[in-house]
C-alpha cells in the first residue's frame, strides 16, 4: 500500500487558519476592547526656569506733537517724516499773516495815546494853575469858599485823568511787546534730538492753538506696550530681561528689558501691562504700532519635582496623573505649582522621583483600565 | 463473510392504478415474479409496458395498488406497506444500480460505498472495511482513495455495483447497467453481477433491452401491458475474452 | 457517518471560498456602514465629552453651542462661577472655518479655550503628542485628523499658529478637527474682519461728521478702535461640584443669569436628536436596504448551491439517505458558508474602515448582531433550499 498523502482536510484546514487568526486579532486587538496605548515619562527632579510671555505693540516712549500757541497759519515745514532732528532746530515756520499789521496798529494806538496826554497835560496845568488863582483870592476873599473849591477838584480830575492815559500807555506797551515776542516765536523748534514721525500738516494750513503739525520721537524712545495675562504672569518685575520678537522679523530676537509695569492694569482683558525697552537701543526704531511678541526670563527656581503638562489629567473634579503602578493604571491627584514655557510643571506635592506617569493616552482611562505602554503612539489606529 | 438473508424476493398479483375513474391508467395488472438468492434474472420489455413502474414499485419509491410483496423473507407489502420507512427499507433491503453510476461526486470511492452502511449506523471504520472488501472483489480496490471523476466509465460502474452490494441487501435492482457500454464492458458488467450474486447469496434483476446481455439470463421475465410473463433464456455466459 | 457538509465543501472548496469572500465583502459593506452610523453618532457623543463639562450656558432660546450660534459676553463666566454648585466655569468659544496650511487649506472647528491649564473645561482631556498651550497666544493644539505635525504653521485668519500638541478624536459633530487655541486668539480670529473689510469700514466712520468735531480730538479714533474688538464668548462650560444635581444647578445658573443651560442629557438630546438626525438617518435607512440586499443576495447563493445538487440529493434519497441528514447537510453548508462570508466582513471591514474620511466605529456588540443576522440569514434561506431539495422525487434518478 502506497503511503497516503495527507488528507485534503489538512491543507483546507491551514487556509482556514489564518482567516481565523485575523479574526481573534481584530476581535482582540482592535475595536473598543482593545487595550489603551499609552506613553510615560518619569518624574524628573528639575529646577525649572519659568518665563512669561505676552504681545504688544511698538510705541514711542515720548511724543512730542509740535505745534503753534496760538492760532496761525504753517508758512513752511522744513522737515519730512524720517528726519532726524537736532534739538533748538527750526522745523517749522509760522505766516506772520496780520501779525505786523497788529504790531503798526498797536504802535500808533500808542502815537494816538501821546498827542491825547500832551493835551490832559496841558489841560491839567491850566487847571492847577487856576486853582492856585483861586486859592490865592481866597484867601484875600475876593472869591467864595466854594469857587476855590470847585477850581480845586478841576485840578484833581485833570491830573487824574493825566495819570489814567499814563497807565493806558504802559498797557499799550505791553501789548506791543507782546506782539512783537510773538513776532520772534514764529519758528517751531525741536525740544529734543531725535526724528520725526509723522507730519499732520502742510505749508499753508491753518492750525489753532495746540494742534500739533508735527510728532517727534526720540531716536532710542521706541519700546513695546506688552500685555500679559494676569492669571500666568506671576513674578512680573522691573528690571527682569525679556526678548522681543518683532512680527515683520521672525528669526531674529532683541534683547530688551522689562522697564516699568503699569500702576493701571487693564480689568476688561484682565492683563498686566508693562513697558519693555530695547537694551541695547536699536539703531533704528521699529515703526510705531508695529505688533511684537515679549518673553521675559524669570530667575530659575529651586530644583522640584517636574512632570510635562501632557501628564496633567482631570478626575473626581481634581486635577492628577495617572501613575502606572505595576503595570496598571492608578490615578493620584497632585499639588501643582509653577510652569514654564515649554510645558514643564513643577509638581508640589503627590508624586516622587522616578515614578511612572501617563504621558500621552491614544483613548481615554480608566482607573484599573489595561494598557499598553509603548514608545510613541503610531499614527491612526483601527 | 456475512451470510446474505435468504429468501430473493417474491411478487405476487402486483397491481398499479394511476389516477381515478374514467382516465385512470392501470400501468400494473397482476404481476408475479420470483426471484431466487444468487438468481440472476433479466427484466425485458417496451417502454410503455409498465417496466419502469415495476421497478419503481419493486425500489418502494412509489405504493402499488395492490398485491404482494416479499423481500428476503420479509413481507413488506400486502395492499399497504409494512414496514413503514421506506427509505429504512430501500437502504436494507433494496441495493441499486443504475444506468449512470451516479456517484457522490464529493465522497472518494471508498466513502462513496461506504456511505451506506454508515447511514444504517455502522461504525465509520466497519463500513469502509466493508466497502474495501467488495471494491477488492471487484478488483477495483486499487482506486480506493481516487474520487470519482477520475476513474473510468467501467471502474465508476463497478464501483456503483459495490454500493449496491455493500449492505447485504437480499436483492439488487440493476437498471440498463449496460446502456452506455459497448459489448465487451457489458458483458464484464454481467460476469460480475453474476458472480456477486453467487458470492453473496444476492437476488438480481436486471431490467434491460441490451441485445448484447439478454442472452446471458437463464431465466427473463418479459413484460407487456401490465403483465410479466416468464421465459427460459440462453444462459450462455462467455468467459472473459 | 462522515459529515457530508464536510466532504463536499473540501471537495469544491475554491468554489466554496469564492462564494464565502464574495459574501465576506457584501457583509463587509455592510458592517463598515453600521461603523459609519455608529461614527456619525460617536462623533457628536465624543464632542460632548471632549468638552469636559456637565452644563452648557448659552444665550438665552437657543440650542448652542453646536447646533445653533449663541452669543453671550465675555464676562459672563464670573456671574456663573460665583453660584453655589459651581466647581468650575470656563468660556469656550466655537468657529467652524477654513484654515490653511503648506499651500492647502482644510476644514477645522477653533476652539478658543479659557485660561487656566489642563483640566479646565474646554481644555483637551488627553495628548497623543507634544504638550498642552502654555503660552497666551499664537500656539495650537491640532487633532490628527488635520492631518498636522509637531511643529507645523497653521494659519487662521492673519495669524500664524504653531502646533504644539497633538490629539486623536477631537472633532467636531460633522468630523473636522479640532484646532485649540487660546480664548483671545480665538475670539480676534472669530471677529476680525479681513483687512479690505476693516478699511472700508475706517472709511466709512470717517466720513460720519458725528465723530469728527473739532472739540472732541481723538473720539473718531476710539471709535474706529472699538468696532475691531469683540468681547463675546459662545458658551461658559461648567463643571459641577460633587453632590449637586446638575439638573438644579442648571435651574440655578438660568434663574440667576437669565442664560440658557443646557445639560448633558439636554445636549445628546440636541446633538443626535436634531442636528446629526437627518444625516444619521439617511445612512440608517441606506444600512437596512444594505442589510435586506446582502440577505437576499446570501439566500440566492444558498438557494443556487443547493440546487446545483438536485442529482446527488435523488440520488442519497434513493439509497436511502434520511430526509434529516439531507438538510443538515444543507444547513451545515449554508452556515460554513455564513461564517466565512462573516468572517471576512469583519476582518475586511477592520482593516479598511480608518481609511474613510470620517470615523468608523465597529462595536463588538454590531460585530455579534452581525453575526447572528448571518446564521439567521442563512438558516432560513436554507430552508428554502431544504424545502425544494425535500420535495426531488427520488425516482428521478430512475430513468424513466
Amino acid at each position: 500500500m502506497t503511503r497516503r498523502p495527507l488528507p485534503r482536510s489538512w491543507f483546507v484546514a491551514a487556509a482556514l487558519l489564518p482567516l481565523v487568526l485575523l479574526l481573534a486579532y481584530v476581535a482582540l486587538r482592535a475595536g473598543p476592547l482593545a487595550p489603551v496605548e499609552v506613553t510615560v515619562a518619569p518624574v524628573r527632579s528639575s529646577a525649572l526656569a519659568p518665563a512669561l510671555f505676552g504681545i504688544g505693540t511698538v510705541e514711542a516712549r515720548h511724543r512730542h506733537r509740535i505745534g503753534p500757541t496760538l492760532a496761525g497759519r504753517l508758512a513752511s515745514v522744513e522737515v519730512d517724516v524720517g528726519d532726524a532732528v537736532a534739538r533748538g532746530q527750526v522745523v517749522a515756520r509760522l505766516d506772520p499773516l496780520d501779525l505786523d499789521d497788529r504790531i503798526r496798529a498797536a504802535a500808533s494806538a500808542i502815537d494816538r495815546l501821546r498827542a491825547e496826554r500832551l493835551q490832559a497835560q496841558s489841560r491839567a496845568r491850566t487847571a492847577r494853575s487856576q486853582a492856585d488863582r483861586f486859592e490865592t483870592l481866597r484867601q484875600r476873599q475876593l472869591v467864595a469858599e466854594d469857587a476855590a473849591q470847585a477850581r480845586r477838584e478841576d485840578a484833581a480830575a485833570a491830573e487824574a485823568s493825566l495819570a489814567a492815559l499814563a497807565a493806558e500807555r504802559a498797557r499799550l506797551q505791553a501789548e506791543l511787546d507782546a506782539l512783537r515776542s510773538q513776532r520772534q516765536n514764529l519758528a517751531l523748534v525741536s525740544p529734543i534730538d531725535g526724528l520725526v514721525i509723522s507730519r499732520l500738516a502742510d505749508a499753508g494750513t491753518p492750525l489753532v492753538a495746540g494742534q500739533a503739525a508735527l510728532d517727534i520721537m526720540a531716536t532710542d524712545g521706541a519700546w513695546v506696550h506688552a500685555r500679559f495675562d494676569q492669571a500666568t504672569a506671576i513674578g512680573l518685575a522691573r528690571g527682569l530681561p525679556a526678548e522681543v520678537t518683532l512680527r515683520s522679523a521672525p528669526g531674529t530676537v532683541l534683547p530688551a528689558r522689562v522697564a516699568r509695569i503699569e500702576p493701571v492694569a487693564d480689568a476688561v482683558t484682565e492683563e498686566l501691562l508693562a513697558k519693555i525697552a530695547f537694551e541695547p537701543s536699536l539703531a533704528t526704531p521699529p515703526p510705531i504700532g508695529e505688533l511684537a511678541q515679549v518673553t521675559v526670563r524669570l530667575a530659575a527656581l529651586p530644583a522640584t519635582q517636574v512632570i510635562d503638562n501632557a501628564s496633567i489629567f482631570h478626575g473626581e473634579g481634581k486635577t492628577g496623573v495617572w501613575r502606572i503602578v505595576d503595570g496598571d493604571l492608578a490615578w493620584t491627584p497632585v499639588e501643582l505649582g509653577r510652569t514654564d514655557l515649554d510645558g514643564g510643571v513643577q509638581v508640589l506635592e503627590g508624586l516622587a522621583e522616578g515614578d511612572s506617569v501617563v504621558l500621552h493616552a491614544a483613548g481615554p482611562l480608566r482607573p484599573g483600565g489595561k494598557v499598553t505602554v509603548v514608545d510613541h503612539l503610531a499614527g491612526r489606529q483601527p | 463473510m456475512a451470510e446474505a438473508v435468504p429468501g430473493g424476493i417474491v411478487v405476487e398479483g402486483l397491481r398499479k392504478r394511476y389516477g381515478h375513474g374514467d382516465t385512470a391508467v392501470d400501468a400494473l395488472r397482476g404481476v408475479d415474479m420470483r426471484v431466487a438468492p444468487g438468481e440472476v434474472v433479466g427484466l425485458v420489455g417496451p417502454s410503455g409496458s409498465g417496466k419502469t413502474t415495476l421497478l419503481k414499485c419493486l425500489g418502494a419509491v412509489i405504493e402499488p395498488t395492490a398485491g404482494r410483496m416479499t423481500i428476503g423473507d420479509r413481507l413488506t407489502y400486502d395492499g399497504r406497506w409494512k414496514i413503514r420507512d421506506l427509505r429504512a427499507l430501500r437502504r436494507d433491503l433494496i441495493g441499486f444500480v443504475f444506468q449512470a453510476p451516479y456517484l457522490i461526486p464529493f465522497l472518494d470511492v471508498t466513502d462513496n460505498v461506504a456511505l451506506l452502511p454508515m447511514l444504517a449506523g455502522v461504525p465509520n471504520a466497519e463500513a469502509r472495511r466493508r466497502a474495501l472488501e467488495l471494491l477488492d472483489a471487484l478488483q477495483v480496490s486499487h482506486r480506493a482513495k481516487a474520487m470519482p471523476s477520475q476513474l473510468s466509465g467501467g471502474e465508476q460502474q463497478r464501483v456503483a455495483i459495490a454500493r449496491g452490494l455493500v449492505n447485504r441487501p437480499p436483492v439488487i435492482l440493476a437498471d440498463e447497467p449496460t446502456a452506455p457500454l459497448d459489448s465487451e464492458r457489458a458483458l464484464a458488467v454481467i460476469r460480475i453481477l453474476n458472480a456477486m450474486a453467487a458470492q453473496f447469496q444476492t437476488a438480481i434483476i436486471v431490467v434491460t433491452h441490451d441485445e448484447k446481455i439478454i442472452p446471458t439470463f437463464r431465466r427473463i421475465y418479459h413484460i407487456r401491458d401490465g403483465v410479466t410473463h416468464e421465459e427460459a433464456g440462453e444462459g450462455r455466459l462467455p468467459p472473459p475474452a | 457517518m462522515i459529515s457530508l457538509a464536510g466532504r463536499d465543501i473540501l471537495h469544491a472548496w475554491g468554489k466554496f471560498v469564492f462564494t464565502g469572500v464574495g459574501l465576506g465583502l457584501l457583509i463587509g459593506v455592510t458592517l463598515t456602514m453600521a461603523g459609519v452610523y455608529r461614527g456619525m453618532v460617536d462623533d457628536a457623543r465624543v464632542l460632548l465629552d471632549n468638552s469636559g463639562a456637565d452644563l452648557w450656558v448659552v444665550q438665552q432660546d437657543t440650542l448652542g453651542p453646536y447646533a445653533e450660534p449663541s452669543s453671550i459676553a465675555d464676562d459672563a463666566w464670573r456671574s456663573v462661577r460665583l453660584l453655589p454648585g459651581v466647581a468650575e466655569a470656563a468660556n469656550i468659544s466655537y468657529l467652524t472655518m477654513q484654515v490653511a496650511h503648506d499651500g492647502r487649506d482644510f476644514r477645522a472647528l477653533v476652539t478658543g479655550i479659557a485660561d487656566g491649564g489642563p483640566g479646565t473645561p474646554g481644555w483637551p482631556l488627553r495628548l497623543v503628542a507634544g504638550r498642552h498651550l502654555t503660552r497666551g497666544h499664537y500656539e495650537v493644539v491640532a487633532d490628527e485628523a488635520s492631518g498636522l505635525s509637531l511643529g507645523d504653521r497653521v494659519r487662521i485668519r492673519r495669524i500664524d499658529y504653531r502646533v504644539v500638541g497633538l490629539t486623536r478624536r477631537m472633532v467636531s459633530s460633522g468630523g473636522d478637527p479640532m484646532l485649540f487655541v487660546a480664548f483671545r486668539d480665538a475670539q480676534q480670529a472669530q471677529f476680525q474682519k479681513d483687512n479690505d473689510a476693516l478699511l472700508a469700514q475706517r472709511r466709512r466712520t470717517a466720513q460720519d461728521p458725528a465723530f469728527d468735531r473739532p472739540g472732541a480730538y481723538g473720539l473718531r479714533d476710539a471709535v474706529i478702535a472699538s468696532q475691531a474688538s469683540s468681547h463675546q464668548a459662545n458658551a461658559v462650560l461648567v463643571r459641577v461640584e460633587a453632590g449637586t444635581a446638575p439638573a438644579e444647578l442648571a435651574e440655578r445658573i438660568r434663574r440667576w443669569t437669565h442664560l440658557g443651560v443646557h445639560d448633558r442629557t439636554q445636549m445628546d438630546a440636541i446633538l443626535v436628536g436634531k442636528l446629526i438626525a437627518t444625516s444619521s438617518r439617511q445612512i440608517g435607512m441606506f444600512l437596512v436596504i444594505l442589510a435586506v440586499v446582502s440577505a437576499a443576495v446570501v439566500a440566492f447563493i444558498i438557494y443556487t448551491l443547493t440546487m446545483g445538487k438536485v442529482r446527488e440529493i435523488a440520488v442519497l434519497k434513493l439509497i436511502g439517505t434520511r430526509d434529516r441528514t439531507i438538510a443538515g447537510m444543507i444547513l451545515q453548508q449554508a452556515i460554513a458558508l455564513g461564517l466565512i462570508g462573516f468572517a471576512v466582513g469583519k476582518i475586511v471591514a477592520t482593516f479598511w474602515g480608518p481609511h474613510f474620511p470620517k470615523y468608523v466605529l465597529l462595536l463588538p456588540q454590531d460585530a455579534l448582531a452581525g453575526l447572528g443576522a448571518v446564521v439567521v440569514i442563512c438558516t432560513l434561506s436554507s430552508l428554502v433550499a431544504i424545502h425544494a431539495a425535500l420535495k426531488v422525487d427520488p425516482a428521478e434518478a430512475i430513468g424513466g
